[in-house]
Parts: C-alpha cells; sequence; structure tokens
C-alpha cells in the first residue's frame, strides 16, 4: 500500500512515466508520485549507470533527476505533478528499469580508471575519446525553452532570512516584531523546516507557529516567500547581493538586505556502506515529512537506521497505517537490490526491507556563507563545515548572522531560540 | 555490484577516493579534481561530508579536508533565468575575497631540499611541463615550488581550448606544435586529457570582423592549416542550433578543439618526478637572495633553497613573484570568468567564439557546456571571486547565439586570472638577473601554448636551438618599443 488511507492523499491526476500512467496528488513532487507507486528507481547514474532513485526529497541530492516537460535533469522531488505531466527517465538504454549498458557496471568490479584507461596507441585512444563521449552526459538539449520569465525584479528589505526552519522562523519573528520589513526566503513549498516532520521532539515549537510567523512578517511589510531558492550571495556593487529563484510563477528576485540571516539548516547526508545508493534508502526526516504532507509510505517494510532521540522519533512516525517499522542503530554492512533495496545486512542479522530511513544529523547548510567569507569550523563527528559564529549568531562577516542547524547540530527548540538571538543581535546593529 | 559511493551524481565510490589518496592527492580539492566528486549537479552539498571524513580517517589534517570554494549557483539554474537579470544593475565587483588564512595544509612531496640547480616558481601547466621537458633533455635536478595544489592556478580554471587559428606566423607554428603534442600527450605521459577535435569556430557578426577572418584564413592556408571562411549557412551545419541571423560568417578549422585541462598537470607531474623533477605543492616562494646579477637562493614559507637558475612561471602571479627579486613586469593580472552547465549528450562540435562580444563556448567530454566572456570593465587585479553580472551577461550573449540553451542549467561558476601584457605576447628569458629566466604573460592562451613553449624552452635552457621567441619576446622589447601586437584573443 503506497500511501496512508485517508481521503487527502487520493490520488486526483496521472503522470506520463516514459509513457506509462502513474497516479499521482496534483502539487505534490514527481519524486513523491514515483516513490508512492512503488517505482523509486528514477534514472541511471553517470559513469556506472547504476540505479538511482531520490533520496533527500528535498533537492539537494540530486539523485532524482529525470527528463520533464522536454527539460533535460530535472530535480523530480522539486517539480510539482498536473495531470499529464510528461516524465523521462534517463541515462538509460531502452529504459532505467533494464539498462543495457549497465553492463559498466558489471564490467568494473574495481571501478574505471578514466585517467588511464586506454591511453595508447594514438589510434586506440582516440576511439575511446569518441565512445566515452557519447557515453557521457546525462539529458539531452531542452525541447524547448522554458518560462518565459519575466525581468528580473531588483528589491530592498531590512534584512533578508533565508530558511523558515525554526532558526529562520525565529529570527524572522524578532525583526518583524520590531518593525522590520523581512523577506524569509523559503526553498521548499511549506514552512516549518524540520518542524514539518512533525516528530514529537522535546521542546520543538508546534508547526502552527510557522503560520503565525508568517503573519507577523506580512504585518510589518515583509513577506513569507516559499519555493523560493536562494541561488548564491555575491557582492556586485560592493554589498550582498542574492539571487532567489521563485518557482510559483518562476521568476528571478535579486535583493538587497542590510542584515542577511542564514538560516538554511543542514543537507541530508547519505549512509556511507556498500549499497548505498541502491533506490529505497531516504533520508529519515524526508520520509516523515513525506508521510505527513503527502500519506506517502515507502513500502511495505522500512528498516529506520541510526541513533539517538531523533531516530526513535521517526521509527514512532513512520510506523503504522500498513508500513512495518524495524528500527536499528546500524551499523549497515551492507544493502541489497538493485531496482530497489531488498534487504540490510547488520553485523549478525541480515534484515528483509523495501525501504530505508536513514538517520543521521546532517551536515551544516554552509555554502551561502562561505560564498562570503564567513569563517568555518570542523565538526569532527560529521566530518563536517558548520559556520562559526558567536552567542548572538554573528559570523564576523558585517551584517551576515547565521542560526540553527548551518552552526552544527542542535535540537529544534534551540534552533528556534538561536535564530531569536540572531535576529535580536541584528536589530542592535 | 555492491560498490559504496560517495558522490552519487558523479559516481565516484569510496574506492576511488582511496585509490586517489594513494596516488598523492591528499586534500580535499586535489581529491575533488582528480575523482571528479563534488562537481556534479548537487555541487558537492551530500558527498562533501563523506568525502572529507573518508580524508581524515586516511590522515588528512582540518586545513586539507577544507570544504573548497563554495561555486555558485547553489541550485543548477537555467540560462533564461539568469539572462532576465540585468547586467548594467550589476555593477563589476572583484567578488568576496577568500577566508583570511586558517591553517595552511601541509607541503606536500617530501621535505625542501637544500639546493636544486634549477628552481621553478609555479606549478602550473607553464612550471610542470618546462620541469617534464627539462628532465627529457637530461637535466634532472629540477624542483617546482607551487603554492597550493597542483591546478590551483589559470591551468586549473581554463577553457581548454587548443587552436591553431591565430593572426602571427609564430603564434600559428607553436599552435600547431602543442596541437601535435596534444593528440599524443594520452599515448606519450600515459593519462588520458581528452583531447577532441571538434574545430573551432569564430563567429563574425559585422563586415570588418568578416575582413580580419578573410585575413587570418589566407596567412593560415599559407602556413598548411586548413582553415576556411564559411558562411551561416555552412556553420548552421556544423552547428545547427546557432541563430544564423546573429553573423555573417564563420571562420573554420576543423583541426582546432579542446582538451581537458586538469590530466596535463598530472601527465607533465608524474613524468618529471619519475625522471628525478622535485615537486612540492603548499610551498610559496617569499623571496630571493642575491649576489651581483645572480639569484642565488629562492626563499620559502617551508624554508630555503641555493640555486643556480630560477624561473618564474607563476602566470597571474609572475608580477607579484618578480618584484620580489625587485624586477618591474608590465603584466596586468586581470580576472576572467567561466562556468559550465550540466552534463548533455554529445550536441555541439566545436569551440564557438563570437568576434567583438568575447563569448565563446563549448562541449567538455564530460557533456558540459563550458563557456566563457571577457568583461570590458574588469580592472587590473588578481582576484578570483564570481559575479552575478557575469551569469546574466554570460545568459544573454549565449542565448542570443544559441536560442535552444535557454533551459540549459548552470551548475557552477568560477574565475581565473588572464596574465595580460601590453602586446598580448609572452614575456620570456632573462630579466633583471643573469639567472632570473621568464615564463609569464600568456594571456587567455597560455594553457595551448604551453606544450610547445615549454618544450623550445627546456631546449633552450640545455644548449640546444634557441627558438626566435626568446629574442623577440623578451622584456627589454617593450622599452625598445619593439612590439607587435597579437590581436586575435578571446574574451
Ligand atoms: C577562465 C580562463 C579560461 C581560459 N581559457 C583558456 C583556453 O581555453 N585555452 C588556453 O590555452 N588558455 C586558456 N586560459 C589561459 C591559461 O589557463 C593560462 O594562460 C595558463 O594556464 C597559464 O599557465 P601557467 O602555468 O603560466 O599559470 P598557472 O596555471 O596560473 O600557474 C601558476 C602557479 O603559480 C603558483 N604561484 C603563484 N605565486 C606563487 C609563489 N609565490 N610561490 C609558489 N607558487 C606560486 C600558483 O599557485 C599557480 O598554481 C584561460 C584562463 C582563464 C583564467
Ligand atoms: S534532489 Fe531530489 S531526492 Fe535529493
Amino acid at each position: 500500500m503506497p500511501r496512508l488511507p485517508e481521503p487527502r492523499f487520493v490520488p486526483d491526476c496521472a503522470i506520463l512515466v516514459d509513457g506509462v500512467e502513474v497516479p499521482a496528488r496534483a502539487g505534490e513532487s514527481v519524486a513523491v508520485a514515483l516513490v508512492a507507486a512503488g517505482r523509486p528507481l528514477v534514472s541511471r547514474s553517470y559513469k556506472y549507470h547504476r540505479p538511482r532513485g531520490p533520496f533527500c526529497l528535498a533537492g539537494s541530492c540530486g539523485s532524482c533527476l529525470a527528463r520533464v516537460d522536454g527539460q533535460p535533469s530535472l530535480r523530480t522531488c522539486r517539480v510539482a505533478c498536473r495531470d499529464g505531466l510528461r516524465v523521462e527517465t534517463q541515462n538509460a538504454f531502452p529504459s532505467a528499469r533494464h539498462d543495457l549498458l549497465a553492463v559498466v557496471d558489471r564490467a568494473t568490479p574495481h571501478g574505471l580508471d578514466h585517467h588511464h584507461l586506454l591511453t595508447s596507441p594514438v589510434a586506440l585512444n582516440r576511439v575511446v575519446v569518441e565512445v566515452s563521449r557519447r557515453l557521457a552526459g546525462l539529458g539531452r538539449l531542452p525541447d524547448r525553452a522554458p518560462g518565459p520569465f519575466p525581468a528580473a525584479t531588483l528589491e530592498t528589505f531590512d534584512a533578508l532570512v533565508v530558511g523558515a526552519g525554526p532558526a529562520g522562523l525565529g529570527a524572522a519573528e524578532a525583526l518583524a516584531a520590531a518593525g522590520r520589513r523581512v523577506l524569509v526566503a523559503e526553498q521548499a513549498p511549506r514552512a516549518g523546516g524540520r518542524l514539518r516532520a512533525g516528530l514529537p521532539l522535546r521542546g520543538e515549537p508546534p508547526l502552527a507557529w510557522a503560520a503565525e510567523v508568517e503573519g507577523a512578517v506580512g504585518r510589518a511589510g515583509g513577506e513569507l516567500a516559499l519555493a523560493t531558492a536562494a541561488l548564491g550571495l555575491w557582492r556586485d556593487g560592493g554589498s550582498p547581493i542574492a539571487a532567489l529563484a521563485a518557482e510559483a510563477p518562476p521568476r528571478l528576485r535579486l535583493v538587497r538586505a542590510s542584515v542577511l540571516v542564514l538560516a538554511t539548516g543542514g543537507t541530508a547526508v547519505p549512509p556511507v556502506f556498500p549499497g548505498n545508493d541502491v533506490p529505497g534508502i531516504f533520508a529519515g526526516r524526508a520520509l516523515a515529512v513525506a508521510r505527513a504532507e503527502h500519506g506517502l509510505l515507502p513500502g511495505a517494510r522500512c528498516l529506520v537506521l541510526g541513533e539517538g532521540e531523533e531516530a526513535a522519533a521517526v521509527a514512532a512516525r513512520l510506523a503504522g497505517g500498513g508500513l512495518e517499522v524495524v528500527a536499528r542503530p546500524g551499523p549497515a554492512l551492507l544493502a541489497r537490490g538493485r531496482a530497489r533495496v531488498r534487504a540490510v545486512e547488520l553485523a549478525g542479522e541480515r534484515l528483509r526491507c523495501d525501504a530505508v530511513a536513514w538517520v543521521t544529523p546532517p551536515a551544516p547548510a554552509a555554502e551561502l556563507a562561505r560564498e562570503l567569507g564567513a569563517r568555518l569550523e570542523l565538526l569532527p563527528a560529521l566530518s563536517a563545515f558548520a559556520v562559526a559564529v558567536d552567542a548572538e549568531g554573528r559570523t564576523g562577516v558585517p551584517g551576515l548572522f547565521a542560526a540553527g542547524e548551518v552552526t552544527g547540530p542542535l535540537d529544534g527548540a534551540a534552533a528556534a531560540a538561536a535564530g531569536r538571538r540572531a535576529g535580536e543581535a541584528a536589530l542592535r546593529g | 555490484m555492491a560498490r559504496t559511493v560517495l558522490c552519487a551524481c558523479e559516481d565516484v565510490t569510496l574506492e576511488e577516493v582511496r585509490r586517489a589518496f594513494a596516488e598523492g592527492h591528499r586534500d580535499l580539492e586535489s581529491v575533488k579534481r582528480y575523482t571528479g566528486f563534488g562537481t556534479g549537479p548537487c555541487q558537492g552539498k551530500s558527498c562533501l561530508a563523506a568525502v572529507a571524513g573518508e580524508l581524515l580517517r586516511l590522515g588528512a589534517t582540518p586545513a586539507e579536508i577544507a570544504p573548497f570554494t563554495a561555486r555558485p549557483p547553489l541550485q543548477p539554474t537555467p540560462l533564461a533565468l539568469l539572462a532576465t537579470a540585468d547586467p548594467g544593475a550589476l555593477p563589476l565587483d572583484p567578488g568576496v575575497p577568500p577566508p583570511a588564512a586558517g591553517p595552511r595544509p601541509r607541503p606536500q612531496g617530501g621535505p625542501l631540499p637544500e639546493r636544486a640547480r634549477v628552481v621553478i616558481v609555479g606549478g602550473g601547466i607553464m612550471g610542470l611541463g618546462l620541469a617534464y621537458q627539462l628532465c627529457r633533455r637530461g637535466e634532472r635536478d629540477v624542483l617546482v615550488l607551487e603554492a597550493g595544489y597542483l591546478n590551483a592556478g589559470a591551468s586549473g580554471r581554463n577553457g581548454g581550448g587548443v587552436r591553431a587559428q591565430w593572426s602571427t606566423p609564430t603564434m600559428i607554428r607553436l599552435a600547431r606544435r602543442s596541437l601535435a603534442l596534444c593528440r599524443s600527450f594520452a599515448a606519450d605521459m600515459g593519462v588520458n586529457v581528452w583531447f577532441r577535435p571538434g574545430g573551432y569556430l569564430f563567429l563574425a557578426p559585422t563586415a570588418e570582423q568578416v575582413a580580419r577572418l578573410e585575413r587570418n584564413a589566407a596567412l593560415h592556408r599559407a602556413h598548411g592549416l586548413a582553415t576556411r571562411v564559411i558562411d551561416p549557412e555552412e556553420a548552421a551545419r556544423i552547428v545547427p542550433e546557432l541563430d544564423r541571423r546573429r553573423f555573417l560568417a564563420a571562420s573554420w578549422n576543423p583541426d582546432d578543439g579542446v582538451v581537458f585541462p586538469w590530466p596535463f598537470l598530472w601527465g607533465y607531474a608524474s613524468r618529471a618526478a619519475a625522471l628525478g623533477a622535485r615537486i612540492r605543492t603548499f610551498t610559496r616562494v617569499t623571496g630571493f637572495e642575491r649576489e651581483g646579477r645572480r639569484l642565488t637562493a629562492v626563499r620559502t614559507d617551508a624554508g630555503r633553497v641555493t640555486c643556480e637558475v630560477v624561473v618564474n612561471a607563476a602566470g597571474a602571479w609572475s608580477k607579484e613573484v618578480a618584484a620580489l627579486a625587485g624586477v618591474p613586469l608590465p603584466n596586468r593580472p586581470t580576472r576572467h570568468e567561466i562556468l559550465v552547465t550540466e552534463p548533455l549528450k554529445p550536441w555541439l562540435g566545436p569551440l564557438v567564439s563570437v568576434l567583438g562580444n568575447g563569448l565563446y563556448f563549448s562541449q567538455s567530454q564530460r557533456g558540459e557546456l563550458v563557456g566563457g566572456m571577457g568583461d570590458p570593465d574588469e580592472p587590473e587585479g588578481v582576484v578570483s571571486g564570481s559575479t552575478l553580472r557575469f551569469l546574466s551577461r554570460f545568459a544573454r550573449a549565449a542565448l542570443e547565439c544559441v536560442p535552444r540553451l535557454a533551459g540549459v542549467k548552470v551548475v557552477r561558476q568560477w574565475a581565473g586570472c588572464y596574465d595580460v601584457t601590453p602586446d598580448n605576447n609572452p614575456v620570456l628569458g632573462a630579466a633583471g638577473f643573469d639567472n632570473f629566466l621568464q615564463l609569464s604573460g600568456f594571456v587567455g592562451h597560455g594553457f595551448m601554448m604551453a606544450p610547445a613553449v615549454t618544450e623550445a624552452m627546456a631546449a633552450w635552457m640545455t644548449g640546444g636551438e634557441e627558438d626566435e621567441i626568446f629574442r623577440r619576446f623578451t622584456l627589454a622589447r617593450f622599452e625598445r618599443g619593439e612590439t607587435a601586437r597579437e590581436d586575435f584573443i578571446i574574451g
């Protein structure tokens, strides 16, 4: 059973995947519809033609790419379904499920050393260059132009908050309460960040708080912009400028603000063990969100892998409604399966499952801070770098603040508080 | 096959990362370039931590796994969307300086020797190519000092274009020799450089430029090139997606091509090292010791080396390095920005360049569109920050040329520096001191010049034939006013 048996989750349209109808709900992502339809395999990978499917369901991992409506390599977890939407799998011959080119995977057990592959004689090397060129590349040229897009607007706000998770909401609330015009940019179609997972974690603010903040931001002349992703921060003209890609309607917004609060949270990091890329392995938080918002059941039997309070909460959240859940702290030694995961081997144990929820602290999404030259610090346990901040979220770069998981792992309540402190510090200048 | 995949976009496995480390690529920047991890559509967001974790386990230090420079845009973004920004509203800016120096990666390649006969400053393609060519000619007491990782400079940031279509006999001759060396580089050096002779197509939007192309083509034919000036119809048979209303004629040489730049440096470095050269990365030259008309020692942040000959092959930093010896060079390092898009199945054969606006693009072996565009307003300075202005300028110019690119998504932008001289020709030979040799000033075409020029320079340095370039392109020519400008510059 692919979805929770509730009226609001009943499919109301169909998308066409390689010409075959797949039931979907208008507005949900193509990736969610595919997983709900029991086909987590979306495409083939770049080099080895390995099966690839969604992992993060949040636009960051890039493993859910397909050709949609004639546009190559779109992240299907960021494309909304509508009736008749054409989805084509990529980089596979004849189809993603049965790809003859997967012979590359089987023929190179120790990997493909493309640097030293058949370098001589010259004539043979020329053939290698030609053949490998044909095999490389993912999508084909677009059929037509996307858009049309209107001319980009140049806007000014008192503050730009990137991310509408607990930290971003906290910062926006503090700024709006003092009458500041704030633009909150959130790449997801809904506000709340990790609060959307509905995990009953200690001290976390309720998701309804997001709506309150949105109201306060609006009353102060600001805006909470959903489905609006920050593409980067540059310094054209000497002061930071952000480019935001808004999805509905699609357009580019250029924003200058004297205060920037980065509350971009973390990026789901895939597990590391043999078979870690088999379709059907998902970020735990993403599955919890998809269940709450789309009634998605990732399979019939889901292994929740991970330690700590959050893993337990994810397991509790996913169980029921027709999904059997087993939870293990790990470490996993091997995932088996091709088109989708079949079993996971752990020390002394082999667990059958058709989905895996991987729960681990996310890696700080520190890219925007790096673009403006903020100092980072290593988190040895995650082997990731977090934005270094003082107690008030100052990064050392004038006007640039950071709060929440982008500064290292912390729980939702602490993130909201950190966001608030950063917002208040920004008010003091 | 149960692989452990660390980078799902580019299919880079744990085993491949370990192999790269074992082969001497020990810091994150080098491993990124060698394995390709982090260069796919996800931009390293999901793989950085996994690869860094493995490198830490293998013995890297925190400084060695510091994240690579963030490359906007953070999400694959269609050119058509970027084209909606008005570059006029985005004043040029040097961009963000790299963060204040934290701990530096450890010098790599072994301890610094006390002496070396030839010390080469700069481990770009010029420095490493020269080291290899010297070793081949028996001069093996060579030390290359590189401030960063291999490929940190322009050699690791360029468009990979290699062409013989130039406007002077000298440049044509050198470029033809380089093209020949590129064709056999993989076989000779044991590393793939993906040389693909897809041709170069120069588009001329004005009658004046058409006349220029015709003059050049005549010169080319006189020097044995296959260059022809063709009409828009024929150009559109080569690249059907071109908007033929945008140009009057094109110059076409099917023997020009593109390469994948990075492996040239690995190839030169490993072959030079095998022959006895010593290559030290993360080792910066900080000064020189002199005695009369000679430099006697090179000072670095990792110690001091006495030497008999110093070669300044520091690319855009050459002026800075020469200044350490009190020698003023007229070079003007100038930023040049570039980007790549998502990888596509093969659709574009040649490198296309539009005369007049500085736009050029080609399709890489991996399928990405690689393209750049010079900015006439760019001031002098060694800066490598990226600008939003470039994204929108490039997007607008590229879509005018090939409207079909509208939906193609940009995944990464970066910048490097051209090392520009007053006449667009290099600075070669001794300058300031009898044993201080210059190998700089290669503007935006040093990559394609390097194979031929380093071969000629090694011959000249070891008492072989003296190529005319070592008489013509001396520093003294600027004082004597004996300059002849090379104008067929892209970007
Ligand atoms: C965006 C861009 C596109 C280009 N496109 C093309 C193209 O398509 N075709 C082409 O032929 N050319 C192209 N070029 C030009 C070409 O890349 C350069 O001319 C060429 O790489 C120069 O090589 P190099 O070895 O002299 O310099 P670099 O590769 O810059 O090497 C110099 C090295 O010196 C090191 N260094 C600096 N200071 C010190 C110090 N004090 N101590 C020790 N080491 C030091 C630097 O770290 C650097 O690695 C392009 C350049 C750019 C920036
Ligand atoms: S980017 Fe779509 S699942 Fe990660």
